[in-house]
């Protein structure tokens, strides 16, 4: 980060510190979208509006343990990352169990190899999205719409790089199953 | 085919330039003589590309108000701003304002009760007698009625500082608003376990209340002089 970035941070930072007016606006109108996408791609538009309003009042109440390492936007994300994280944990007892060993399940009516596709739609990709197991979904946003390494979204969801790596292969299978019409396994073991 | 299968496998790690350069080699070689790996390869390069350029999403105005409001409640410093003489003071329209966020909440409980939990197969359906519904609909709505009774009086007690447009788009929102929820008192007095019109009332009731939020969010930022917060909230309630 560089020095007058982290100079604009800490002084918005500071005045969200001190209640000034508008700050915590400009950081909100600033990161919201962001975060709201994170949220609505992981847990489902319908929870995402509750799930972005904790978010920001958990930053709000924690903005004194940020220290300027990283940039605010960056510090308030990861923050996002892991409410939205805890959350599937906390409704979803086989996203619970991510950790454990994920054999390849058989994609039975997934279309076999070969092009299938043509340039895939933003709407399409977000319903196909939707399709997914809250897992593999996960790994999937992290490292594709998010641009988090293996070994970040291993630190986040407590797996190894390894089961990241498989999961994120499952994910990508599953969408071209979901994208090309045929049945989506994942549908039925959700 | 084996080849294939396990060529497959390493498919997303090639994609994303994660294999050594012995492996990288042999998935080349491998895609070279296989066009339906090959073909394979392509889709899901374009499923990861796709993600790529999905973009962020505006959330609804009303996320910041409750935001805003929420923040107020639990940490109702005064923002550094010259105290002016004002008729009712903000602390007290965000006292108001915690109140009928209170009542909302456990109106919105009361509400999920209501609906009944998908049935689960083999399992036989739920009975709830429609006394039952009816008295647990009517706890509901007394939440919702409080917040809303809350809301108004603080509207109706700074009204006189909106702007005559914003104030009759205030006054159109709220009639169209009370209509659906006549409309739906009505169906439910016919058929008090309708689920679709008591959906339909409580979307109404909860919306009135949105509505009334921004009002009273509107009328604290001119109140306090923030001319950009008091546009933000008037384009927040012309919006809702």
């Amino acid at each position: 980060m560089n020095e007058a970035v982290r100079h604009v941070d800490f002084a918005l930072a500071e005045r969200c510190r001190t209640n000034a007016p508008g700050a915590f606006e400009e950081l909100y109108r600033a990161q919201a979208p962001r975060l709201f996408a994170l949220a609505c791609r992981l847990v489902g538009r319908t929870n995402a509006e509750d799930l972005l309003q904790e978010i920001f009042l958990t930053a709000h109440r924690k903005m004194a343990l940020y220290q300027g390492d990283s940039a605010l936007g960056t510090w308030l994300f990861r923050l996002g990352t892991n409410l939205c994280l805890d959350y599937l944990r906390s409704r979803n007892a086989r996203f619970a169990q991510i950790s454990g060993p994920f054999a390849e399940e058989p994609a039975a009516g997934a279309p076999a190899a070969g092009a299938v596709l043509g340039v895939v739609d933003r709407i399409d990709l977000e319903r196909a999205l939707e399709t997914l197991p809250a897992g593999c979904r996960a790994v999937f946003v992290l490292h594709d719409v998010e641009g988090f390494e293996h070994r970040e979204i291993g630190e986040l969801l407590h797996i190894s790089d390894g089961t990241s790596k498989s999961q994120l292969h499952k994910a990508r299978m599953r969408l071209r199953a979901a994208l090309s019409g045929a049945a989506a396994p994942a549908a039925r073991t959700r | 085919m084996g080849e294939c299968s396990d060529i497959r496998n390493q498919l997303s790690a090639w994609i994303d330039g994660e294999l050594d350069a012995a492996g990288r080699a042999r998935v080349d070689a491998h895609l070279a003589s296989c066009e339906r790996c090959r073909g394979l390869a392509r889709d899901l390069t374009g499923v990861r590309d796709a993600a790529r350029r999905l973009g962020p999403v505006t959330p609804p105005d009303h996320v910041w108000l409750e935001v805003a409001g929420q923040i107020r409640l639990t940490d109702p410093r005064p923002a550094p701003v010259a105290p002016r003489r004002r008729s009712r003071p903000a602390l007290v329209q965000w006292l108001g304002l915690a109140a009928a966020l209170i009542l909302l909440t456990l109106g919105a409980y009361v509400f999920t009760r209501l609906v009944p939990a998908p049935e689960a197969p083999g399992n036989a359906p739920r009975e709830a007698s429609v006394e039952t519904v009816t008295e647990e609909l009517r706890l509901a709505l007394q939440h919702y009625e409080k917040a809303i009774a809350e809301l108004e009086a603080l509207v109706k007690d700074g009204n006189q500082s909106l702007d005559p447009e914003v104030a009759a788009s205030l006054q159109r929102n709220i009639a169209l608003l009370d209509q659906v929820a006549a409309e739906s008192r009505s169906a439910l007095t016919e058929e008090p376990a309708s689920v679709p019109a008591r959906e339909s009332l409580f979307e109404a009731l909860r919306r009135k209340v949105s509505v009334l939020q921004s009002t009273v969010l509107l009328m604290n930022e001119m109140r306090q002089g923030d001319a950009a917060g008091a546009a933000r909230a008037a384009e927040a309630l012309r919006k809702s």
